[in-house]
């Protein structure tokens, strides 16, 4: 692990694999340290935006995350109707019938890795390797809320209608994003997740 | 509730709170009011808890109030007229009776300027109207405020990726005169100047994003994230502006100049 000056309010803290961003986020989480604001796992990094917290007190509760993934913090369980217009288009790249497209991305259980792009998107990990691809060479200007999609090694869930790139395989009536909730999103870093076929 | 009609938006205004921070895990920055302090000084002025909702705008916004109304303005100086009423300043409350128009015109020198009313600005009716709350925690202040100093040099920390630039490019943040684009909105201040040069070209998988985080895309041109940033971005972070200053780059208008200096 290397920290990396983020200004007086936050740290960056850099790790070479994903497993280690992830233990190092829980553990920090879990340490729930006075001053720690919001802890921002990514690809690489963890960010931690804080008001004043001890930063000796802080990196040792990052070190402390080793690199397996932690156990889930709870799952949740998202129905899908396995709709999507790309379903087609992903099984000629993948060699794959679409049921078999279907019954992979419904039979995995994926994790929150981390959130970004909009309020409420999750980028799942657990993609079954068949069905990893890049992103649409052309990304959609509107994509539904609600639509269930992958690419580039992840699944996710549109939380709002957007533009996007990736391949769509269903869609969900789920609400991913409620700012009057007290937690507004429903896919938080660390909870399991198991797509439902309906 | 009592209701105030606008009878025009002007401009980018919109009624903004102090954000949610802390949801950045989730996807979500902080929104709400670009400069913070400024939203924060008008509400304390009318007796407001500081973090609530009043109306954030650029100019050209006129309100008439349908009750008598306690209101007062902060932010970038601004031309402010009152028909019907008595005479607004800004930085000070003013309680207008019923049926007061006020015209929040021209700004002058900032970007933004923050009209409280007591009790709150509510979105609902907007932006046919709003609604005012009727949440007022304390007392009216009787003070006025002393306005901020918008043009001094802007505190500067060492960013994450200041590495992945070539040698001298903290020296080139602080020595140059940037000029705020017009491409500038509340996501960021984007700044013109000498483009900020890469040593490392590595593509950077995105990683979190503060408010004041300046990054840099290809082009050299750095960009200060502000109230509405994305919260995880893919262009190397050089710098990142003091928290107690990031009022200031909000306030810099289209064409303004904008100095760094060294927070510590």
């Amino acid at each position: 692990m290397r920290l990396l000056p983020y200004g007086p309010r936050a740290l960056l803290a850099e790790f070479t694999s994903l497993g280690e961003v992830l233990g190092a986020a829980e553990a920090l989480r879990a340490a729930a340290l006075p001053g720690v604001v919001d802890v921002v796992p990514a690809m690489r990094t963890v960010l931690v935006i804080h008001d004043g917290a001890d930063p000796a007190l802080v990196e040792e509760a990052l070190r402390s995350g080793g690199d397996e993934l932690p156990a889930a913090v709870g799952t949740v369980r998202v129905p899908v109707r396995y709709d999507g217009p790309d379903l087609d288009a992903i099984a000629a790249t993948t060699g794959l019938t679409v049921d078999e497209v279907v019954s992979l991305h419904c039979g995995a259980t994926y994790r929150v890795a981390f959130c970004g792009f909009l309020p409420g998107f999750a980028y799942l990990i657990g993609l079954p390797a068949q069905l990893q691809m890049p992103r649409r060479r052309s990304p959609r200007p509107r994509v539904a809320a609600g639509s269930v999609a992958i690419a580039d090694g992840f699944t996710g869930v549109y939380p709002a209608d957007s533009p996007g790139g990736w391949h769509i395989v269903g869609s969900t009536q789920v609400v991913l994003w409620d700012a009057g909730r007290e937690i507004p999103g429903l896919l938080v870093p660390g909870v399991d997740v198991v797509f439902e076929a309906v | 509730m009592r209701v105030a009609r606008i009878v025009a938006q002007g401009i980018a205004s919109s009624v903004r709170d102090a954000g949610r921070p802390g949801l950045a895990h989730l996807g979500s920055g902080r929104g709400g009011a670009v400069d913070l302090d400024s939203l924060r000084l008008a509400n304390r002025l009318v007796g407001n808890h500081p973090d609530t909702a009043a109306v954030e705008t650029s100019g050209g916004l006129v309100v008439e109030l349908a009750h008598p109304t306690l209101v007062a303005v902060t932010g970038s100086q601004v031309d402010l007229d009152v028909e019907q009423g008595p005479p607004l300043g800004w930085g000070a409350p003013v309680a207008l009776p019923a049926g007061a128009v006020v015209r929040v015109g021209r700004l002058r020198g900032g970007a933004r300027c923050y009209l409280a009313l007591r009790g709150g600005a509510v979105r609902a009716g907007w932006p046919e109207s709003l609604d005012v709350g009727a949440d007022a925690t304390g007392s009216p202040s009787d003070a006025v405020a002393v306005p901020r100093d918008l043009e001094v040099a802007v505190r500067l920390w060492p960013g994450p990726r200041l590495d992945w630039f070539v040698d001298g490019t903290w020296g080139r943040l602080l020595g140059a005169e940037w000029v705020v684009s017009a491409a500038s909105d509340r996501m960021g201040a984007r700044l013109a100047g000498p483009a900020l040069e890469r040593s490392e070209h590595r593509e950077l998988p995105s990683e979190g994003l503060v408010e004041g985080a300046v990054q840099v895309p290809p082009d050299g041109q750095p960009i200060v994230m502000l109230a509405d940033h994305p919260v995880t971005g893919g262009y190397p972070v050089v710098a990142v502006v003091d928290p107690a200053d990031i009022g200031l780059v909000a306030q810099r208008p289209p064409g303004a100049p904008l100095r760094f200096r060294r927070a510590r």
